[in-house]
């Protein structure tokens, strides 16, 4: 049949649409207190435009949404350790997990922002 | 014959597939008003005040990080003229003929409107947060509509220039007897 390529074509393209990626979060460690760290991933969202719904700088959260269609957010986990903190970042799309590399820019900024180069 | 529509569906599969390679930032990036040097006076109780007296409900703070968050709900009108700011795909075909079932899908764009009425109630939700500092005091916030339904039509980053004088103004009205 001549239509059968047309309607394999037509899965995939379907079958690409819904296909759900798993949450990767990016991880860092940096040299500084968790609070420290909330503090300036605070600052640098804020600066980006992004809302900050919830932090708490004893449980090591941060919430922050950015108010551009179809509703962008990201969320931090930061976690004590002897020399510093862990940073784990999820950014979403529309309530999607986006590609952990898209955090890169931010992670990057941060880092700078608590150690910086000599 | 069909040749060019073979071409086409590569080109749609990849447009589902659009995801942002940077994390997307706020366009246009927020006023340099909503950002100030924190004054001897300027403490989190009296941006939750001013944030209070604004109309603002307060949804959650954190006293140790300086942070307020909080949202604001007014009723408007929404002047959408009849038109879907996105076309609708869709459609289920299922048909048989001559002892043969077959079943496909059916790509269609319609653009809605004509029936619908020009303005639609709809509800104006402003998000807010304002860090107080040390140094400085941060604001930042964003608008997001939804019509009569409950389906978000339209949201947008809105730290301007006029919303964050305002609230530097209320929040300097406010006595600072009130602040612990």
């Amino acid at each position: 049949m001549r239509r059968i390529p047309v309607v394999i074509l037509l899965a995939v393209w379907l079958a690409g649409c819904a296909t759900p990626t798993p949450p990767e979060p990016r991880e860092i460690h940096l040299a500084a207190t968790p609070e420290t760290t909330l503090r300036e991933a605070m600052d640098l969202l804020m600066e980006r435009g992004y809302v900050i719904r919830y932090a708490d700088g004893d449980l090591g959260r941060l919430e922050a949404v950015l108010g551009r269609m179809p509703g962008y957010g990201v969320s931090l986990r930061v976690a004590g350790q002897q020399d510093g903190s862990r940073v784990s970042v999820v950014a979403t799309r529309g309530g999607r997990p986006l590609a952990p590399r898209v955090l890169d820019p931010l992670l990057t900024d941060l880092q700078t922002r608590l150690e910086p180069l000599p | 014959m069909r040749r060019w529509l073979l071409l086409l569906l590569p080109a749609l599969l990849a447009g589902c597939q659009v995801t942002p390679t940077t994390l997307p930032v706020a366009e246009p990036a927020p006023a340099a008003e909503c950002r100030w040097p924190a004054g001897p006076g300027d403490s989190l109780a009296r941006a939750v005040t001013a944030l209070e007296a604004e109309g603002f409900l307060v949804r959650h703070t954190d006293a140790a990080l300086g942070l307020v968050s909080a949202e604001r709900a007014r009723s408007t009108l929404y002047h959408d003229h009849g038109v879907e700011r996105l076309p609708r795909f869709g459609g289920f075909v299922l048909g048989g003929s001559g002892g043969h079932v077959a079943s496909g899908v059916m790509v269609g764009i319609g653009i809605g409107g004509g029936i619908w009425p020009a303005t639609d109630e709809a509800t104006r939700i402003e998000r807010v947060s304002v860090v107080v500092g040390a140094q400085q005091v941060q604001v930042s916030r964003d608008i997001r509509l939804f019509d009569w339904r409950g389906e978000l039509r339209e949201s947008r980053s809105a730290s301007d220039t006029a919303f964050c004088r305002e609230l530097r103004d209320a929040i300097e009205a406010v006595p600072p007897q009130e602040s612990p």
